[in-house]
């Protein structure tokens, strides 16, 4: 995500571990061993949170659910069936992997508040479940007889250097996946869902594949927790806390990254656990309150989180006054009259037949029916509130038509999920650019490649491509928040690109741009589709659209009010009539 | 009445307006035009406080409005009607002219307020009791602009009256516009795509291109200036 | 079992879970106003709910309501004035801590201040819950009464089938419905509650209007707040609480909320009734530790299958 490479990152993990176990090493008290214990099992419950919330932005509230179940099926499969916590605690990734799957098969079809409220009602009801199953209390027996193979070590150091253990795994685990397509399409459907879906991210199987592997990782913590702390009890490892803590610690550190949940593990645990030794006796309940200034304090003052300010900061002062880079080569070269030629195949492409669609009384989209020739660049231009952007939204599977048939070479799409049209080769763009803006330009238009590309390695590659194509391949390494009006445009259009589509669906791509601007990415529309590529483009004014397509369909009021070359269409009086009124017709005649 | 002096506003750190610059005087109709994306609903909300400005400065009766708090704006007599209607549809069409006459010049002159605006919208006497999301589009689209109108404004900012509109209900609508102008003597800035209407029943106009005023003019020499004839159909 | 004894039992559980459901009914319409005008889930309502329950246990104790008015109605006057106290205790909370992620500043921070706010009130419920643990003790407590201890027995119907009603719980119950009913007409014909539907409807609107929608929002939290309250007050005297009894209230509200469609007033109070009855219900043939558990599975299955509510309409802007 930031510069550092896979290597550089494995060298500080490592390093990190080294110091840590070193320092295990000096803790001699069992209080200090404790806590150096403790500092890495809520690190992996943030890490576990992280998996899930922090790259796909969906809330969860319950993690206390896997935990608790992690930690109760090592307790009773080691008191009923004497298994060893060496596979007692994989056991517990298992059910807590399981839990993730059956947990978010339904949820996931929640978003936003209800989704974070669906997902705090999981271990509340577990907890009541364990206690009516008489699990108020339950204690691993002390197997003196062989502590080895029962963990139960006379050191306390070694339950710390274990938790470390398995911190460095959630951690190596965790910096994989952030750089695959894993992490790069949860990030994206982090952003904005919709535009991730169009850029064929199938969204649902990422999210149950994050939520399973998060699962995992609070299962398996949570029943390490148990042998560290031999007794299980249902408020400790399903309480409100539990749940609250993961988020907590990922939350102050820094969301979506890998070190942050570690950072916050590191400065709220032992401040914590320090508070309460201290002063638990005058201040009951001082864990809670410190978690929850801290989360208040991370909102109000910092909301990316310690990690995030850090490096936020760290890279304006690496900036330090070059914000303003120089224009990149090739701008306003592009003169009209130098355009290549197209073929244009006359077989039809895309074909729209009779498509309608209503939300509640209002008719937005009426009966309309259009063909796309291979190669072609169709217009579809209409006045405010025509229903434009609409019919983008039927095309490529945002909304589904009440009747009406679209068909991609012949296929019938209607019903088919965005993701699904877009590998069928319909890429679009949109009218407000949605970009990925916590994305680097090039990360972006990776997310747009995974569609037809077997590899991480291929989709870069393909997206490398597409940014050349449209000319911005010296701002790949740029965060696409910080980017021009006119470079978001280009950079959707690389987006959509990468995917390899057969047909581009563009929504008002020229609009907000000046003069110069205009031309110029005129002449990118139609240098790709001098490569085959063919082009729907929207738009609200004829101005430059004249110039740049072959033909126009005209929509008013959701239905087609003309269709024709752009010569014919511009001279058309009902046209004319819809954009500037019968008064400009008259008074102009 | 109200002076926008190279205004610079946008979201983020995209400007979408550079450098506008217009004057309406007390008492004016004026339209603006231009395609979309020009950043014509940027200016009205930056003028209505939604929208943060960059640079520039805007004066409504000689004072300075950037330092007025945005829900403080509509009480100096700034009504804003905005793009896509935006009444309330919880409530009812009474009360969201009650609503509209949150202002202490509005409930000063409710009583002779809600007369005026029953006499140019019936429609909406009849459906006082109508939650307003069960309107039609045109409907709701006076009631906005009574709504709008119950505050006793000074200016009456119309974003987009048409938008969506069939033509012949925009045009019942253009048609109150002129009528409440010319009867009440209100300043109006208008926002419109129908460019021939709106530069018709206007005094002046401005054409907005890409975040910058590219033309200005009376009345008449906008009404068959091929630069805005160029803008909408390119020729 | 026999047949009398059924619908004995039934009835009995029915009748109770009117009564709590009446107050569930109150709280949930406090936290259906907070969403319903701010568009904000307030996690730490039930933290509120339990500051109202101590709040009530004070004022009837130390301040005196409990001489003043006596031992039968000393715990309702005391749970009552939960609500003024708690109101500014949210308008506080909110002025100082919600208002910097939510309103027009907060929709500025697109999907992540949706979030903000629903974890900021996260760390202001563990505050509470954890710091009202020093400031109240973990010894749990309630308001005596001896209304709360005897019974109105209503039949016998059908033979021998008889029915006790509570009446400390028919008080309390008669009390919320008295105070939603007089919110739900404030909200209605109040000029301050029509500004403060009209905020909701639409902030951007709002502002256009000139109507000051921080404002609202603040007046949305402290009367959201101060009904769960007095809720909260009203139960008081039902039985022991302490400081977490907040947590065991939130889902209570969350799917009672929910069940009347998110930010729908009338709806949130149908749908804590419904959840009192279930949980009444429940009852009946599941063990009493489980009462909670079923209303977790009515609430995630209301969520599933009709997350825009029974009675309500849908949320829009969710």
């Amino acid at each position: 995500m930031i510069g550092t490479n896979l290597r550089r990152q494995a060298l500080l993990i490592a390093a990190f571990g080294i110091v840590y176990a070193v320092a295990t090493a000096f803790a001699e008290n069992s209080y200090y061993q404790l806590i150096m214990t403790v500092v890495p099992v809520w690190a992996v419950m943030g890490l576990a949170w992280n998996a899930l919330s922090g790259y796909s932005g969906l809330v969860s509230f319950g993690h206390a659910a896997f935990f608790g179940l992690g930690a109760y099926s090592l307790a009773l499969a080691q008191i009923y069936w004497g298994l060893s916590p060496w596979l007692g605690i994989p056991l517990a990734g298992v059910v807590g992997a399981l839990a993730g799957l059956v947990v978010g098969f339904p949820t996931f079809r929640l978003r936003g508040h209800y989704f974070a409220l669906a997902m705090l009602a999981y271990p509340l009801a577990l907890l009541y479940v364990f206690e009516w199953l008489g699990y108020q209390e339950l204690t691993l027996p002390m197997q003196r007889e062989a502590p080895l193979r029962y963990m139960q070590f006379e050191d306390h150091r070694i339950y710390a250097w274990i938790a470390l253990a398995l911190m460095i795994g959630a951690m190596a685990l965790t910096s994989l996946l952030e750089r695959s397509r894993f992490g790069m399409s949860l990030l994206a459907i982090k952003q904005d869902e919709a535009a991730a879906e169009a850029a064929g991210i199938r969204t649902l199987a990422w999210k149950l594949k994050a939520i399973t592997l998060s699962g995992a990782m609070a299962g398996t913590i949570g029943g390490f927790y148990a042998v560290v702390l031999l007794v299980v009890t249902p408020p400790a490892v399903f309480g409100m806390l539990v749940s609250a803590q993961a988020l907590i610690v990922a939350m102050f550190g820094g969301v979506g990254t890998l070190w942050g949940p570690v950072i916050g593990a590191v400065i709220l645990v032992p401040l914590s656990e320090l508070l309460h030794a201290k002063l638990g006796n005058v201040i009951p309940g001082i864990q809670g309150v410190v978690y929850g200034i801290a989360i208040v304090a991370v909102i109000l003052i910092a909301p990316e989180g310690v990690f995030w300010k850090v490096n936020d900061l760290m890279l304006r002062r690496r900036a330090g006054g070059n914000l303003d880079q120089p224009p990149s080569a090739g701008a306003v070269s592009a003169v009209v009259s130098e355009l290549p030629r197209r073929e244009k195949s006359g077989t039809v492409v895309f074909e729209v037949r009779n498509v309608s669609k209503a939300f509640g009384g209002l008719q937005a989209v009426r009966d309309v029916s259009m063909k796309v020739v291979n190669g072609e660049i169709l217009g579809i231009i209409g006045p405010n509130g025509a229903g434009k952007t609409t019919f983008f939204n039927l095309l490529n599977g945002f909304i589904r038509p009440d009747q009406g048939q679209i068909l991609m070479e012949g296929k019938n799409i209607v019903g088919a999920r965005p993701y699904e049209i877009c590998a069928a080769g319909v890429g679009r763009t949109f009218q407000v650019v949605r970009p990925f803006r916590r994305m680097t330009v090039l990360e972006n238009v990776v997310v747009g490649a995974y569609v037809h590309a077997a590899s991480d390695r291929e989709a870069r590659a393909n997206a490398e491509a597409a940014l050349a194509q449209v000319g911005l391949e010296r701002d790949a390494q740029l965060l696409a928040g910080s980017l021009s009006n006119k470079k978001l445009r280009l950079l959707e259009l690389g987006r959509a690109l990468a995917g390899k589509p057969k047909v581009l669906l563009l929504d008002e791509t020229l609009a907000g741009l000046g003069g110069n601007e205009v031309e110029e990415v005129i002449a990118l529309v139609r240098r790709l589709a001098a490569r085959g590529v063919t082009i729907v483009i929207i738009e609200h004014t004829m101005q430059a659209m004249v110039r740049l397509v072959d033909r126009f369909v005209v929509l008013n009021d959701g239905a087609v009010l003309a269709e024709g070359q752009p010569a014919d269409i511009t001279r058309n009086p009902a046209v004319i009539d819809a954009y500037l009124g019968k008064r400009w017709r008259v008074a102009n005649a | 009445m109200l002076e926008i002096e190279a205004l610079g506003a946008g979201y983020g750190a995209v400007p979408v307006l550079n450098g506008v610059t217009i004057r309406v005087g007390t008492g004016e109709f004026v339209a603006i035009v231009g395609p979309n994306g020009a950043g014509k609903t940027t200016l009205f909300k930056t003028i209505s406080g939604i929208v943060p400005p960059m640079s520039g400065t805007i004066r409504f009766d000689g004072g300075d409005l950037l330092a007025v708090a945005p829900s403080a704006r509509p009480h100096l007599g700034i009504a804003h009607v905005p793009e896509g209607r935006q009444v309330f549809p919880s409530l009812t069409v009474l009360e969201n002219l009650e609503m509209g006459a949150a202002t202490e010049a509005g409930r000063r002159n409710w009583a002779e307020n809600l007369e005026k605006v029953y006499t140019w919208f019936p429609v909406l006497a009849e459906r006082a009791k109508t939650q307003a999301g069960a309107l039609s589009g045109g409907q709701q689209q006076m009631l906005a602009i009574a709504r709008g109108l119950a505050s006793s404004p000074k200016l009456l900012m119309l974003d987009e009256p048409s938008l969506g509109l069939a033509p012949t209900i925009a045009d019942e609508i253009f048609e109150r516009i002129v009528a409440i102008h010319a009867g009440s003597g209100l300043t109006v800035l208008m926002v419109e795509q129908r460019v021939a209407e709106a530069l018709h029943f206007a005094s002046r106009g401005y054409v907005l291109e890409a975040g910058r005023v590219v033309l200005e003019g009376g009345h008449d020499d906008l009404k068959s200036n091929d630069r805005i004839r160029q803008a909408y159909l390119g020729m | 079992m026999n047949a009398a004894q059924l619908l004995e039992n039934f009835l009995q559980a029915l009748t109770a879970g009117l009564l709590t459901g009446a107050i569930y009914g109150l709280m949930c319409v406090g936290l259906s106003v907070i969403f319903g005008v701010m568009r904000v889930i307030n996690f730490a309502q039930g933290d509120f709910m339990m500051l109202g329950m101590y709040v009530a246990y004070y004022a009837f104790g130390l301040l005196g309501a409990h001489a003043l008015f006596g031992t039968a109605m000393g715990p309702y006057i005391a749970a009552l004035l939960a609500g003024p106290v708690i109101f500014v205790a949210g308008v506080i909370v909110h002025k100082l801590l919600v208002s910097r992620v939510t309103g027009i500043r907060g929709s500025a921070l697109e999907s992540e201040g949706h979030y903000a706010q629903l974890i900021l009130t996260l760390g202001v419920a563990l505050v509470l819950q954890n710091g009202g643990l020093y400031v109240f003790g973990s010894t749990p407590v309630s308001i005596a009464t001896p209304l709360s201890s005897s019974a109105w027995a209503l039949g016998p119907f059908y033979g021998d089938a008889t029915i006790f009603v509570n009446q400390g719980q028919t008080v309390a119950a008669v009390i919320a419905v008295l105070a939603v009913l007089g919110f739900v007409l404030f909200i209605a014909r109040s000029r301050l509650g029509k500004s403060l539907r009209a905020a909701a409807d639409n902030p951007e609107a709002a502002i256009y209007m000139g109507i000051d929608v921080d404002r609202a929002h603040r007046l949305a939290f402290g009367f959201g707040v101060a009904l769960t309250a007095v809720g909260g007050g009203l139960l008081a005297s039902g039985g022991p609480f302490q400081p977490y009894v907040g947590l065991e209230y939130v889902i209570v509200m969350y799917a009672g909320v929910v069940l009347g469609g998110l930010g729908s007033v009338s709806g949130a109070f149908f749908g804590g009734l419904t959840i009192g009855m279930v949980q009444q219900l429940s009852t009946l043939f599941l063990p009493n530790q489980l009462q909670n558990t079923a209303i977790f599975v009515v609430f995630l299955i209301i969520v599933l299958l009709r997350p825009q509510g029974l009675f309500g309409r849908a949320a829009r802007r969710t």
